[in-house]
């Protein structure tokens, strides 16, 4: 047996239609909330009317509120699932293998604290640490550009090559690279951003450094964490610079995690009570050191997350409160048929809650796609470069939207419990 | 006489308003026999609808007793006089109040839902009752593509189809022409004389009571007549 279709579904359009006419035909006929009732429709049809399609009948009976309640709820989660991915793209650098492997030793003072050069001498031969180098962040604009989006760093090549744990060389020589004084290493990502060969060219402007690098690509690494950095030769650097025998940090690589903390009470205390005490750390703790520099992200996205999850609350209350308003005589009708408080409290929590979890699959499951799928680092000129949407965001979001459904069920639902029948019978009359 | 299926002794309903009090109904004691068509009238304010809503155990009294079938209203608590409503008293209002969203057969099956009938015996039940207010080949009809006379008898067929002993009616041809009003009077008395339901109905209209059985007159709060229809 066919079932009638919705009534903006099934109409036929009138030749006279105006424009807004056959614009809210079409939003109508393609409204999936419209078809939502039909199926519930159909289902009543062939399976008798139980609880489940009642709830789903009542929840679609207003399909532009309905419509407009799932925008908001799916706009909401979309905006807080972007806003948990931004803070954890800004604040929770990329894991890579060779992390835990590697150790960063700066000036115990500030990281804008140089360290005298003749330090290495010392590190090296502290036990458990197989590789070091100097690592001073050059900080330089390429092109002319107001803010270059990747780093470029000062190393000594031989050295640096045993701190290359993960990654290869995808192009060029890393052996050229090491020769050449004026040459550099670059990483995959910024040679395709820049489409960029072997033997071209990089000119720096220096923001930190009051001196320029002209280099030449000698070498190109891919399959790091982060395939953009460019390193160069320390030793060009000193001879810009007028050699001030000064590094920005030493890079170490240990022999096996377990060793880590050992070396970097070693490192620590080899300097102790010198004009240039250090501090060792880890990788990670390092880049986390590095990113509150930035300045306190976190609080400021969970400030707006906050801010949005309170007007989704704001949006979810006040449709559930109106659709609940709207039915209160029915709804008194419903109790003196004999139905219980629990069961029209099950009512109005399965509609509040139904409504809220189609938004947040929308609104999580759109989020998901667009960050999936948009090429953010070339749009934002590589200032975002994973930008993952998690698991355990969207299981954020998701529990946000299903908390707000259940919280948005309760004020209505206490106000038919305290409704009694006589009362909302006379709501409308 | 058949026995009294409602026993009222001395009710009274206040509502209180801040300092001020109403005395809704004044210590009136009745009893209403098994398959009589009561018809309650009076002016407005007198007090008719509140005594139709404690009997249907929609509204509590202030003190008194009613019993509906031997059992005491007032004792039961709010998930037991649902379940009691459910199982005793069928309503019509005035304004039909169907669900709009619902076909005339998914309205009428509403009270079964919350009964343990299967799907089978609950289209067996409402077919029955949609037939005997004669509206059996419109039960896939909205509300809306209804009448108002049909929409009340669709009230009506939702009303008995739990097969309940009283059926109370809150003016229920207040917003119908005459000739459906006369259809709709004539489905309760049908109820009454021939299913052997008690019916407790109020009304304004002179016209209306002569479908009942017996006459009660309310005056401010108070039992004024009592006449039996001849």
């Amino acid at each position: 047996m066919s079932e009638a279709r919705p009534e903006s579904q099934s109409a036929v359009p009138s030749e006279g239609r105006s424009v807004g006419g056959w614009f809210l035909y079409a939003l109508g006929f393609y409204n999936p909330i419209s078809w939502i009732g039909w199926l519930a429709r159909v289902w009543v049809r062939q399976f008798g009317l139980g609880p489940f399609s009642f709830v789903i009948l009542n929840a679609v009976r207003n399909q532009r509120r309905a419509t407009l309640t799932v925008l908001s709820v799916a706009s909401s989660c979309a905006l807080l699932v972007t806003l948990l991915t931004l803070q954890r793209e800004l604040t929770v650098p990329p894991e890579s293998e060779g992390a835990s492997l590697r150790i960063i030793a700066r000036n115990k003072v500030s990281l804008a604290q140089p360290l005298p050069a003749k330090q290495l001498s010392i590190v090296e031969r502290i036990p458990g640490v197989v590789a070091v180098s100097p690592f001073t962040f050059f900080g330089g604009n390429y092109k002319g550009e107001e803010m270059t989006s990747f780093a470029q760093f000062a190393v000594d090549p031989a050295r640096f090559r045993g701190l290359l744990v993960e990654g290869r060389i995808s192009d060029g020589s890393y052996d050229d690279f090491i020769r050449d004084r004026n040459s550099c290493f670059v990483g995959a990502d910024t040679m395709k951003r820049y489409h960029l060969k072997i033997g071209d060219r990089m000119k720096f402007t220096g923001t930190f450094y009051p001196v320029d690098l002209d280099l030449r690509i000698a070498a190109v690494f891919q399959g790091t964490v982060d395939d953009r950095g460019v390193f160069f030769h320390h030793k060009l650097l000193d001879e810009l610079t007028g050699d001030p025998g000064t590094v920005g940090t030493w890079y170490l690589r240990v022999a096996s995690a377990e060793v880590s903390n050992d070396v970097i009470a070693r490192v620590n205390k080899a300097f102790e009570n010198s004009s240039a005490e250090v501090r060792a750390e880890t990788e990670r703790a390092f880049q986390m050191g590095f990113i509150s520099m930035l300045g306190n992200v976190k609080v400021l996205t969970l400030s707006i997350s906050a801010v949005v999850v309170f007007t989704l609350m704001l949006v979810t209350v006040s449709t559930m409160s109106m659709a609940i308003r709207e039915r209160f005589r029915e709804l008194a009708i419903l109790k003196a048929l004999g139905y219980r408080r629990r069961e029209l409290f099950s009512f109005i929590l399965a509609e509040s809650f139904g409504l809220a979890a189609l938004g947040a699959v929308v609104g999580i499951g759109g989020a998901w796609a667009v960050w999936t799928f948009v090429d953010l680092q070339r749009l934002t000129n590589g200032f975002l470069v994973y930008f993952e949407v998690t698991v355990r965001t969207m299981a954020w979001g998701a529990a946000v939207a299903a908390t707000l459904g259940i919280l948005a069920a309760i004020g209505p639902s206490v106000a038919v419990a305290r409704m009694s029948v006589v009362e909302g019978l006379r709501t409308l009359d | 006489m058949e026995a009294p299926i409602v026993v009222i002794r001395d009710l009274s309903k206040i509502y209180r308003q801040g300092e001020v009090q109403v005395t809704a109904l004044n210590r009136v004691s009745l009893q209403i026999s098994a398959g009589e068509f009561v018809v309650l009238m009076g002016p407005s304010g007198s007090g008719k609808s509140t005594l139709l809503h404690i009997i249907a155990g929609i509204d509590r009294a202030s003190s008194g007793e009613v019993r509906v079938q031997g059992i005491n209203v007032a004792n039961l608590d709010e998930s037991q006089l649902a379940d009691w409503r459910n199982q005793n008293v069928g309503f019509v209002f005035q304004s039909f109040n169907l669900i709009p969203v619902l076909t005339a057969h998914e309205n009428v099956e509403l009270p079964l839902l919350l009964t343990a009938l299967g799907r089978r015996e609950r289209r067996q039940q409402v077919d029955l009752a949609l037939n005997l207010v004669g509206l059996g080949d419109r039960g896939h009809h909205r509300p809306d593509q209804m009448s108002g006379g049909q929409q009340q008898r669709v009230a009506i067929a939702r009303a008995l189809v739990t097969d309940p002993a009283l059926i109370v009616a809150d003016e229920p041809t207040g917003n119908l022409d005459a000739r459906s009003a006369h259809d709709v009077l004539g489905i309760l008395q049908s109820l009454s004389r021939d299913a052997g339901k008690t019916v407790l109905m109020v009304t304004h209209d002179p016209k209306a009571a002569v479908f009942g059985t017996r006459e009660l007159h309310l005056e401010k709060g108070e039992l004024a007549r009592d006449l039996v229809q001849e």
